[in-house]
């Protein structure tokens, strides 16, 4: 049948959404013409009912709009959940693919449930932000843009008030366009856009500052991406530099804001429903080794575009917006580092930089007693590690990256950043995502300057073992495995915590190859260790 | 998926993902256009037939379900599945299915059943994958 709400092929499925709206239409039309028939809904039913037809109502039919509206306020007693949760499906189910009146109807009525304060309405709010692609600079695209931010500037104080959430996720989103806009250089229609965008952003930084830290630590990140826009240029001088303008009690330094963890929420508001679906189902049900067909229509979808930077949003998504349950990490479902490995691998790069940043930004202040959690950091190092042997080249490329975060990403905040990523690596292995870094330290490929630096943020030190009269020849096979077994056996004398053990750990980490570790690693786990122990 | 043998009847309900499209065969004008497609679900894989319209309108990563459908030979001697004149095939969604590249229904050589001369068996396997769409 062909559809009144969406641009559909005659070979697409009826969909259940848009079946049930029609059919509660046609049956209720002539109750929808005024007089209001004054009877009461006396079940939910019914209730419902009269709520989808309505929907369908003012989606298909624009010129009657205010009979609707007046209709809608007359019958409603739910404060318009039922309403507005139908609006959302819509929006979430079909927004990008419905007819250009009817998504100018979403946004007149999404106007409406804001301005009666409906419960949900912010609901509504994000499944719309959410629907705004990044790096799509299409008449379309932008026009959702201006709509959205002309209702939160319309709307602003009862929204300061009520939702003061909605707003902080309207500006992650709305800095995050900027960012890839801003590349965009010299085009007329891009720059109204811009300037209301500029507005708004620079208008929540200003005035309500409180509200945006509740973004958290990535907001310095995505400002650090505007400073080519002159007032963002301005407003990160005054944030470093006199974080008192800010009028916000116990504000004063910049770094307070890294503490605090960004939840995985800011990330998917940069995700359309679809491409968070796809993902999960990825992340949950695609065997490790069956993902290459999943990954050419994934690319092919969503990350075709030059211009879209999509691919960082996903990054920061797949560390702290999906954190998979034990029974998935345990199954051979395709685990979090590799689709993060294929990413990288599949942007050049320029990007490529951006998507290390991206894996590795809540390292840069972890603390596992504030509030972070391992999980967010566990993707950057089991990529690191299993990307030993066969693709040392990975593995070299984030140890190069993460020594070079240390040094460089704030150079007045040295020791913060060091310290962070310090605990960071000491979680991952207290906490059991890996036996040990081992593989990486004594992996030839990488330079003994990085492995040396690694080795200060385990608070490991990496001297080479001591020459032993038991060993005189050139061939220390022997000594390496001795000294493996002399940890060991010490450890099990003296206990994992004793400082005494130390020294073995290091000789036999600067004496043996990687792989022999992991190997007798692994043997010493099954039993089949063969030797003294 | 993996229960269906070739028959001369519409007989075929199934939902599979279609996971590769070849290029349409230049064949006898814009109506007669048929197109070969890769598909498959949690059982086993298969070759589809796409006809006219339908080989614009379907993509690798779309949910498909077919009602109606008819498994058979086509003018190659090929056992492919198809929509046919009274099956239809409409899309269901995108991406969200698992699937198995093997076995291959259409990559298997079949003959009526000894016993039971209007029902084919499967005889021997040709190819455990397709040849013409063989995995990544």
């Amino acid at each position: 049948m062909e559809s009144k709400l969406v641009n559909r092929s005659p070979y697409d499925a009826d969909s259940p959404l848009e079946t049930s709206l029609r059919a509660a239409f046609s049956s209720l039309k002539s109750k929808l013409r005024p007089p209001f028939p004054l009877t009461i809904l006396d079940t939910e039913e019914e209730y419902s009912k009269l709520n989808r037809a309505i929907l369908y109502g003012t989606l298909c039919e624009p010129e009657l709009t205010e009979v609707h509206i007046k209709h809608l306020h007359g019958i409603v007693s739910d404060a318009y959940k039922y309403f507005t949760k139908m609006l959302v499906k819509v929006v979430n189910e079909f927004y990008c693919k419905t007819f250009g009146n009817v998504k100018k109807q979403i946004l007149r009525m999404t106007r409406e449930m804001v301005s009666v304060s409906a419960i949900g309405f912010d609901v509504l709010l994000v499944a719309l932000l959410r629907q705004i692609v990044g790096g799509d600079f299409s008449k379309e695209n932008s026009w959702l843009c201006v709509e959205v931010l002309d209702i939160l500037w319309s709307f602003w104080d009862c929204l300061v008030e009520e939702e003061p959430v909605i707003l902080s996720g309207a500006l992650y989103v709305f800095m995050r366009l900027l960012a890839d806009q801003s590349r965009v250089l010299n085009d007329p229609s891009n720059e109204s856009l811009m300037k209301m965008e500029i507005s708004f952003c620079l208008r929540m930084l200003r005035e309500r500052f409180s509200i945006c830290l509740r973004i958290g630590r990535d907001i310095v990140r995505l400002l650090q991406d505007l400073l080519s826009i002159p007032e963002f240029q301005e407003l990160w001088r005054d944030l470093v530099c006199n974080p008192s303008t800010f009028r916000v009690d116990g504000f004063v330094d910049i770094s307070q804001i890294y503490s605090r963890r960004t939840s995985g929420w800011y990330f998917s508001l940069r995700l359309t429903p679809e491409m968070e679906s796809h993902l999960r189902f990825l992340l949950s049900h695609v065997k490790f080794g069956s993902q290459k067909r999943y990954q050419v229509w994934f690319a092919k979808k969503f990350l075709l575009s030059e211009k879209s930077k999509v691919a960082i949003d996903i990054v920061r998504f797949i560390c702290c917006g999906h954190h998979p349950s034990n029974e998935v990490i345990g199954s051979d479902v395709i685990p979090r580092w590799a689709v993060i490995g294929w990413l990288l691998h599949h942007h050049d790069d320029e990007i490529r930089t951006k998507l290390k940043l991206a894996l590795f930004y809540d390292w840069l202040f972890f603390d596992e007693g504030a509030e972070d959690s391992v999980m967010d950091i566990e993707p950057a190092v089991l990529l690191m590690v299993h990307s030993v042997p066969k693709y040392v080249d990975m593995t070299r490329s984030l140890v190069e990256f993460v020594v070079m975060l240390s040094d460089r990403y704030d150079t007045r905040r040295k020791e913060v950043v060091f310290g962070g990523i310090s605990r960071a690596f000491q979680a991952v292995v207290k906490r059991g995502v890996v036996r040990s870094l081992d593989v990486v330290l004594t992996c030839d490929m990488i330079s003994p300057v990085l492995r040396e630096i690694l080795a200060k943020f385990l608070q490991i030190e990496l001297k080479t073992a001591p020459a032993d009269f038991r060993f005189p020849t050139t061939n220390q096979t022997r000594h390496c495995f001795t000294r493996y077994i002399e940890f060991h056996r010490c450890v099990a004398a003296k206990g994992e915590d004793s400082g005494e053990c130390a020294k073995f750990a290091n000789y036999y980490r600067a004496l043996c190859p990687g792989e022999w570790i992991e190997k007798w690693n692994e043997q010493r786990e099954s039993g089949t260790f063969p030797g003294p122990l | 998926l993996r229960d269906i043998t070739p028959a001369a009847e519409n007989n075929v309900n199934a939902r599979f993902i279609l996971l590769d499209k070849a290029r349409p065969t230049a064949e006898e004008g814009p109506q007669h256009r048929k197109c070969l497609a890769l598909a498959a679900d949690e059982t086993a894989a298969v070759h589809f037939q796409l006809w006219g319209d339908e080989c614009d309108a379907f993509n690798p990563g779309d949910i498909v379900l077919l009602t109606d459908g008819i498994f058979s030979y086509d003018r190659n001697q090929d056992a492919v599945l198809r929509a046919g004149r009274r099956g239809r095939v409409q899309k269901l969604g995108e991406f969200c299915m698992n699937f198995v590249e093997t076995p291959n229904l259409s990559e298997i050589k079949w003959a009526p059943h000894p016993s039971d001369p209007k029902n084919y068996a499967a005889v021997s396997v040709v190819s455990p994958y397709s040849r013409l769409f063989p995995p990544l």
